[in-house]
This record gives C-alpha cells, structure tokens and sequence, in this order.
C-alpha cells in the first residue's frame, strides 16, 4: 500500500512565541530535518524561514492568550510545508494584502534585487526589522501563499504557508 | 569611549539566539561565530558597531600586518544580514585608510546556501573577501 505524505504533521507549536522559546523551536525543527535525512543546505532554507515568520510574529502579531500563534511543519508528498498562523489587527490587513500580493507578482529575478536593494540602502524599524523577512521567504521558498480570515470585529487571523522541495 | 579600548579587546559572550564576538586588535584578529537573530539586531549589534567605528577612527594602520575579520555563522536572520554589511562597510573604512584587511567567511561546503550568502557579499564590499568551505 502507498504511503501518503499529505499533511503527515512533523512538528506543532500552538502558544505563546517568544524569543525564550524560539530557540527551543528552532533546535527541535533542525533536529528533525536532520534525522529526515536532509542535507545543510535544504535546513537552512526551511529554519531560516522559521525563523523569519515567527519573528514577525514576535514583532509584529496580535498578542492574545486565548489564542496564540501556530507554528507547524509538516511532509508534503513534494517536500516540506511550514505553516504560521497569527492574529493580526484588522489595521493591517490592507497593508498585508497590498505588500504580499506585489512580492507574488515579482519574478525571482526582482525578488533578489529588491532584497540586495533593501539590505544596501534600506534602514532598520525601531523593532529590530530590517524589511527582508517576506521578500526572503517568498523567494527562497518552491510555493508561497497567505490567507487572511476575520477572527472577530478587530482582528484577522494571518497564515502563512512556506513549502520546500528537496532537490536530492 | 577612551583611547585606552584600543588596546582592548571586545568580548560578547554566545546565546542560543546572538554570536560569540571577538574583537582582539593586539592580535589583528576579529571574530564572530554562532547564531545570529536577536529580537532587534540593531540594539544587539549597535555597541559592536560603535566600537568598531571608534576603531577605525582612532587605528594606527599597519601595512605589513592584515586584520582579519573572521564569520562563521550559523543561523542567522535578514536584520543580522543587513548590520553584517555595515559592519564590513566599517571595514572598507579602515582600508581607505590605509590598514589592510581581510574577511573570511567560514561555511561547511555542502551548504550552499552559506556560500551563496558569501558570494552576494564577496559582491557587495569592496575588501578581500575569501570563502572558505569546511569539509567537516
């Protein structure tokens, strides 16, 4: 009998993210690229990714006890997907929407000369942000796609899905 | 900062989430090794970057004697990759002004990733950049 990959869940945080844990999960998720066999390269695609999302979270997520954001990794028949989900304030839905929809738009080609742009002339937020976390994900990941759904009247939850093909 | 922190070295301890930096000039030897994504990397790096800029101000140059700005980074994160460039610009400076210098950036071979992160700055400084793959 075939074995089906799809959605087979490898790793799940649902609660509080900060950046005492992070470390926490950053390990527990190199460590199972690691004994899934795969190679530096393809874990530093995918923890570096980690990374990025939750730290948006971190900065940038609606904080909200009775409910936190999700990280989860999981084996896709193709490869990998990881998934962030997070409250966000309705106030940045638009700017969210109209940010992610023209990083989508972009051929990979201008992706990386509006990352090199940004890393040479772009400043840093007063959070610590230097405006390279999206455009890096969407451009190292193989598929990248976004979703936001009302929570209630003032916020939406944002979920991410970042998905990695291993190439040997 | 007084002059006396010339003859001083700068130490930063590691983290699970911050680099082990080595700034020893005595030795012409500049370090930083581990992980790197703090929170906000320009507070964690902005005393690193300050020490480097009273550095390159206050530096007798030493033509015969290269410092040598030594990466091997782990994990690190896009705002760590920005302050990374400035703190290389800061090595640009110093070798305006006459100081030979060299970075090397240390990665395990099969990571090709780590290398290409290498080449884009190899690309974007105007300093002896040198990849130097580890076959662990």
């Amino acid at each position: 009998m075939a074995v089906s990959y799809e959605h087979k869940l490898l790793y799940r945080h649902e609660g509080p993210l900060d950046m005492e844990n992070l470390p926490y999960i950053v390990q527990t998720m190199d460590r199972l690229l690691h004994s899934e066999g795969l190679r530096p390269p393809f874990r530093r695609k995918v923890v570096t990714t980690l990374i990025e999302l939750a730290q948006n979270i971190i900065r940038y997520g609606a904080p909200d006890e009775v409910r936190p954001p999700l990280l989860s990794l999981a084996r896709s028949e193709k490869g990998f997907v990881l998934t962030a989900k997070n409250l966000v304030h309705y106030s940045q839905e638009i700017f969210l929407r109209s940010y992610l929809t023209n990083l989508m738009e972009m051929s990979r080609d201008d992706l990386e000369k509006l990352y090199n742009a940004t890393l040479t002339e772009g400043n840093m937020s007063e959070k610590g942000g230097a405006g390279l976390g999206l455009v890096q994900v969407i451009f190292k990941a193989d598929e990248f796609s976004y979703e936001l759904t009302p929570a209630d009247e003032q916020y939406s939850w944002f979920t991410v899905k970042a998905s990695f093909s291993p190439t040997v | 900062m007084s002059d006396l922190f010339l003859s001083e070295n700068l130490y930063i301890e590691p983290t699970f989430t911050t680099p082990e930096i080595r700034f020893e000039p005595s030795k012409q030897y500049f370090f930083i090794g581990g992980n790197s994504y703090p929170e906000n990397s320009l507070k964690f790096y902005t005393p690193v970057l300050e020490w480097m800029r009273h550095f390159v101000e206050k530096h007798s140059p030493l033509p015969d004697h290269p410092i040598v700005l030594e990466v091997r980074l782990e994990y690190f994160n896009t705002s760590t990759a920005k302050v990374l460039l400035d703190l290389f610009r800061l090595f640009e400076t110093l070798q305006e002004k006459g100081q030979p210098v060299r970075i090397r950036w240390v990665y395990l071979a099969e990571d090709t990733e780590m290398e290409d992160a290498g080449l884009d700055y190899q690309v974007a400084v105007k300093v002896p950049f040198e990849l130097v793959p580890l076959n662990e």
